[in-house]
């Protein structure tokens, strides 16, 4: 426990990553205990208030609390990202791990897919699959891991072969064990962490793509508070409301910063 | 390297042809056509059905398939079922208009953040490299389009200013045309510039960090002329791969902040056109953005290879 | 002649007193015959117009195509009016007024509608209008072979004959005395015969104009601008006052508002009325505001699960506070609606208080759905399309609106084209929709409500005793006995509500002050910008 504070203390951009996402994580947890109002209730008769002491963050266009739209959006889009995230990296890890581990025409079949996903920019991949499948969070969660599955199939499938160039791995394989056994036993212990550095990386990634396809308008569905969505109803009220963009803004800034000094905190670690 | 280059062009031949597969199965997976945009609320199902046998929608999916790839192979991307005007001229146009954004966004960027990186890197730890740090770290987290928004109000709120609504090409008028682009432009550079900068920063370090590196400055030779003649040249082959990818995020942001500006891009013209079922412009727009995507990804592998002697064999 | 120089004088005399007695009375006129009153074309004129300049307007939505005959859409409509004329006109109130017919006469049975037409029109192509091309066009359009959007509108020609190169007569197999209306749309354009047999016809009309109208299309560039030139051989010689109009293609509200609000563009006009509220205060800006023939509804599909009870409907009805939701959609920006858009209510709408599901009342509304067997509510789809700006406010307020009673909804957005899709099969589910009508109530009614076949009947309402009084009403030819016909009809719609007609949103035009002359026609078409001058 010393070592990690003392860790911490040499290591302030790990500090105020974990600090800040930690907040933000028991904000996303249990939003019911920070927002003072609901967050998808309408009163037209309190439209595009300003911030005020009643409203932190101020109304949006029907009227709703801006600072519970904030508070209750956490949840939703960090969800989506990190749950969407979560999916991608199980199949692409494990894909990439077991053609890393088999190669030959398992390898070439899964990277030639893998190479058709990476060929579209991911916005646009982001764009064709909520723009056909229809804009909700299940197509949403799909888009998102579809677009990131290729850089975890690829960290996973190197990660794969380098420890399958090790002797005890070629032991393994010599003294008969089993496939199964030897990616299970031996490679996944070792790919994991790989993945791991990549969920962080993408993280940031992710949540811009997750709120510029809500800012679309390809998103959730109302009434649902997610940041993107929020920004998207808002864009048309920015010059006379800035309020309604400003702040579900500085959530979606404030949070890609806390997972970026993670990311980079863990890197200088060495 | 011809070798490599062959070998490199039959496997982006390859992605590209299951890619247009992709792309085609994607487009049909679109519930309705465009006769249920043509027609609106009153149409009849005779007319409906005239007009789908006057797109070729009547036929099966694979002949579809076929029939529209054989045509592009000889390069004819068929015309807009909307306007009737040839797909690779509307295409062509709009990519013109996200390709200039995205090459000036680049060499903006560029021209920013590798200084902004150098220093940083030379002078790791210190004051300022804190300072650019803190800038690269807030701008990575900035969603673009977000940046857009409060650009556009701050410059319509506090300058009384908003840029021309129609858009003019560099070549029609170019002074217009980069007063149009200013806002797109800034919106999206800052987040280029941190990138550059950090992965510049980065590169000066580990560069720094070799032994020869070392022993020049042991020797007294000034830190310009090593940072120039050897840290330089070490990590251009990195930031050639790095141009790459940039260039193609630059795009995908790009998309996203056309409409907010009324740019004739790529962006606008896919949503627009998927929203319409004019599949042959949604077709043409994705087949361009991959050509795009994999020329630039062959051409930084080739750069590469042509810059890196080690890789040569 | 004599008839109509009186009416001349009349309205010159009396001005605006003038309107409400020729409501009255432009029907019967209108099943009689009528002769050229070209002063009250594209609205009223102005002497001190000054000619020349170039307007630059601001538009949320761009044209699709300007292929009139076989693209539908608002946006179209908006600008094909002043390149294309049909044979009829229909002023602010509803009056038809001839356009290219010089007169018409009318059979008493109201089947045979024949029309003499003006002299000295050419086409943009520099072809002189005859009798052939209106056949053709008409034709054309009603052949449902040719993918037209218009030929279930035309499904009751039974015959166009030209009779003398200045003369055609159009034959009906049922009586209708909308006809007239019916010809004032796009639809009904007339242009110089054979045009579509040519090769690449219909790509052609996004390079050029084929019409009669005072503009000619210059230029249109898809997703940024299109601009339209005055045409030097129009026939009433006095007009256009302007020599261009830019229209821009800004696709964003917030773009739209700082382009107006920067002098980027002379007018704009706003999708959403609320928008004018940002701009208050901003010099050198004028807002019109006026009434329009739009309604925004809430449909409700007959077969879609509980709806298909009539009690269920009407529980919804009864749970709607149209005034909230047009609170919350257009910031009041409009007319609360019973059964009918705001620009025909005086004329031919039945005053709110007597029909049935105006006021909420939640009580009756729970007591109908626990009748229906859901004393537990419901769960529906609330079905709203994206890009429509009013739908999602309007959407979240119905939701709280409905809770109350029971209702629980879900709401879904689509875009237009699966929307769409899903109307045309007549599954449009419980959803909001957002249409409009020339100024007919046949036109408004028959094809939503009546049974199939005649009708299309998009919300499976197959209501027999609606098809019978929509059948009268087409066919009767007195406007008296035809008011009191749709009033019937009305009052069924409001009892058995297949549909929630909410409110209509008001036409809200922001116009610099060099902008003058300029009226918005209720039915949001460009008509005004014929007679729209720039004083700079």
């Amino acid at each position: 426990m010393s070592a990690a504070l003392i860790r911490l203390r040499r290591n302030p951009a790990l500090a105020i990553g974990s600090v800040l996402a930690l907040c933000i994580a028991v904000v996303a947890l249990f939003p019911g205990l920070f927002a003072p109002r609901s967050p998808v209730a309408i009163d037209m008769g309190r439209a595009l208030q300003p911030p005020s002491a009643a409203f932190w963050f101020g109304t949006d266009h029907v009227g709703r609390d801006i600072f519970s739209r904030v508070v209750h959006g956490a949840r939703v889009t960090l969800g989506i990202v990190g749950g969407s995230l979560a999916l991608s990296a199980l199949i692409g890890g494990l894909s990439g791990m077991v053609a890393g581990y088999l190669r030959g025409l398992t390898d070439l079949v899964s990277g030639q897919f893998i190479a058709v996903i990476l060929s579209f920019p991911p916005i646009f991949l982001g764009v064709m699959i909520t723009g056909i499948l229809g804009s909700n969070v299940a197509n949403l969660v799909l888009a998102l891991a579809v677009v990131y599955l290729p850089l975890f199939f690829r960290a996973a499938r190197s990660a794969a072969m380098v420890e399958c160039a090790r002797p005890y791995v070629e032991a393994a394989q010599v003294l008969g064990l089993g496939d199964g056994r030897v990616v299970f036993r031996h490679l996944l212990p070792n790919v994991v962490p790989a993945i791991l550095t990549q969920y962080i990386i993408l993280f940031p990634l992710a949540l811009q793509i997750q709120a510029a396809l809500g800012f679309l308008g390809l998103g959730v569905q109302p009434p649902t508070p997610d940041w993107g969505a929020s920004l998207q109803e808002s864009k048309d009220y920015v010059l006379f409301a800035s309020w309604t963009a400003i702040f579900p803004g500085l959530a979606l800034i404030v949070s890609s910063l806390a997972v970026i000094l993670i990311g980079r905190g863990l890197q200088s670690r060495d | 390297m011809a070798r490599f280059l062959l070998w490199r062009s039959a496997a982006a031949l390859v992605t590209m042809l299951l890619a247009s597969i992709v792309v085609f199965a994607m487009v049909r997976a679109v519930p309705g056509d465009i006769v249920e945009t043509m027609m609106g609320q009153m149409g009849s199902s005779e007319g409906e059905a005239a007009l789908r046998r006057f797109f070729g929608l009547d036929q099966p999916v694979h002949v579809q398939y076929l029939d529209w790839l054989g045509r592009v192979v000889t390069g004819d991307f068929g015309t807009s079922w909307r306007q009737g005007s040839p797909v690779a001229t509307l295409v062509l146009n709009a990519f013109a208009v996200s390709f200039q954004l995205a090459f000036l966004v680049l060499v903006l960027s560029s021209l920013v953040g590798v200084p902004l990186g150098l220093v940083a890197g030379y002078r790791a730890g210190g004051a300022l490299d804190t300072a650019i740090q803190a800038f690269n770290v807030l701008f990575l987290a900035t969603p673009v389009f977000w940046l857009a928004l409060m650009l556009l109000f701050g410059a319509s709120t506090f300058l009384h200013w908003s840029p021309p609504t129609i858009y003019m090409g560099p070549l029609r008028a170019l002074g217009q045309n980069l007063v149009i682009l200013l806002l797109p432009m800034l919106s999206l550079a800052f987040l280029q510039i941190a990138a550059y900068a950090q992965f510049v920063r980065q590169h000066v370090i580990e560069a720094m960090r070799q032994d020869y590196v070392r022993a020049l400055r042991a020797r007294g030779v000034p830190s310009a002329a090593i940072l120039r003649r050897h840290v330089l040249r070490n990590i251009l082959v990195p930031l050639i791969t790095f141009m790459g990818l940039i260039f193609i995020q630059i795009l995908g942001g790009v998309v996203v902040i056309e409409s907010l500006f009324g740019l004739p891009g790529l962006g606008r013209l896919l949503v627009n056109a998927l929203y319409a079922r004019d599949f042959p412009v949604v077709q043409g727009a994705l087949v361009m953005v991959l050509i795009s995507a994999i020329l630039i990804n062959l051409l930084v592998d080739v750069a590469y290879r042509a810059i890196d002697p080690r890789l040569r064999t | 002649m004599k008839d109509n120089l009186t009416i001349d004088r009349r309205r010159l005399l009396q001005g605006a007193a003038a309107v409400p007695l020729l409501s009255l009375f432009g029907v019967p006129l209108m099943a009689t015959g009528a002769r050229a009153d070209d002063a009250m074309l594209y609205g009223a004129g102005d002497p001190a117009a000054k000619r020349g300049g170039t307007l630059t307007v601001g538009s949320l939505i761009e044209p699709p195509s300007f292929d009139i005959y076989h693209q539908a859409g608002e946006a179209v409509n908006f600008v094909a009016p002043l390149m294309y004329q049909t044979l009829v006109y229909a002023d602010h109130d509803g009056n038809p007024h001839p356009l290219l017919a010089e007169s018409w006469e009318v059979s008493d049975d109201v089947t045979v509608y024949t029309f003499r037409l003006r002299e000295g029109v050419t086409f943009h192509t520099g072809q002189p209008l005859e009798a052939a091309d209106v056949k053709y066009s008409l034709d054309y359009m009603r052949d449902p072979e040719n993918g037209t959007i218009g030929a279930l509108d035309f499904a009751d020609v039974a015959g166009v004959e030209a009779v003398d190169p200045r003369t055609v007569r159009v034959t009906l197999s049922k009586p209708n005395s909308a006809f007239l209306i019916t010809l004032t749309h796009r639809n009904a354009s007339v242009i110089p015969r054979d045009w579509f047999a040519g090769e690449g016809a219909r790509a052609a009309l996004n390079r050029q104009s084929v019409g009669t109208g005072p503009f000619k299309l210059a230029e249109f560039v898809q997703n940024s601008y299109m601009r339209l030139e005055r045409n030097p051989d129009y026939w009433q010689p006095e007009l256009p006052y302007l020599d261009e109009i830019v229209v821009n293609f800004i696709p964003n509200s917030a773009g739209m508002l700082v382009a107006v609000r920067n002098g980027r563009v002379d007018m704009a006009v706003l999708v959403r009325p609320q928008d004018a509220e940002q701009l208050e205060g901003v010099g050198n800006l004028t807002v019109q505001r006026s009434r329009s023939l739009n309604q925004k509804s809430l449909d409700l599909d007959s077969t879609y699960g509980p709806l298909s009870d009539e009690r269920v409907r009407k529980a919804i009805a009864l749970l709607v506070d149209k005034e909230a939701v047009m609170q919350a959609a257009i910031s009041g920006y409009g007319q609360v609606l019973g059964t009918m858009v705001p620009g025909m209510q005086e004329r031919w709408g039945v005053p709110l208080d007597e029909l049935a599901t105006q006021k909420v009342d939640v009580e009756q509304a729970k007591a109908l759905l626990a009748e229906a067997g859901h004393p537990d509510g419901i769960d529906l789809e609330l079905r709203t399309i994206i890009g429509y700006d009013w739908m999602e406010p309007a959407a979240l307020a119905l939701v709280q609106q409905l809770a109350q009673g029971g209702v629980r909804a879900q709401i879904q957005r689509l875009d237009l084209g699966t929307w769409l899709q899903n109307f045309r099969a007549r599954q449009m589910g419980f959803t909001l929709n957002d249409w409009g009508t020339p100024p007919d109530p046949n036109i408004l009614y028959y094809r939503h409500f009546h049974q199939r076949p005649e009708g299309a009947d998009f919300r499976n309402w197959d209501n027999a005793e609606a098809s019978r009084l929509l059948d009268a009403g087409r066919q009767a030819k007195a406007f008296e006995e035809r008011k009191a016909i749709y009033a019937e009809f009305q009052k069924l719609l409001s009892e058995s509500a297949p549909t929630v007609m909410m409110f209509g949103a008001d036409h809200i035009v922001v116009v610099s002050d060099a902008v003058k002359n300029h009226a918005m026609h209720p039915i949001g078409w460009h008509f005004g910008l014929v007679k729209t001058w720039l004083d700079r």
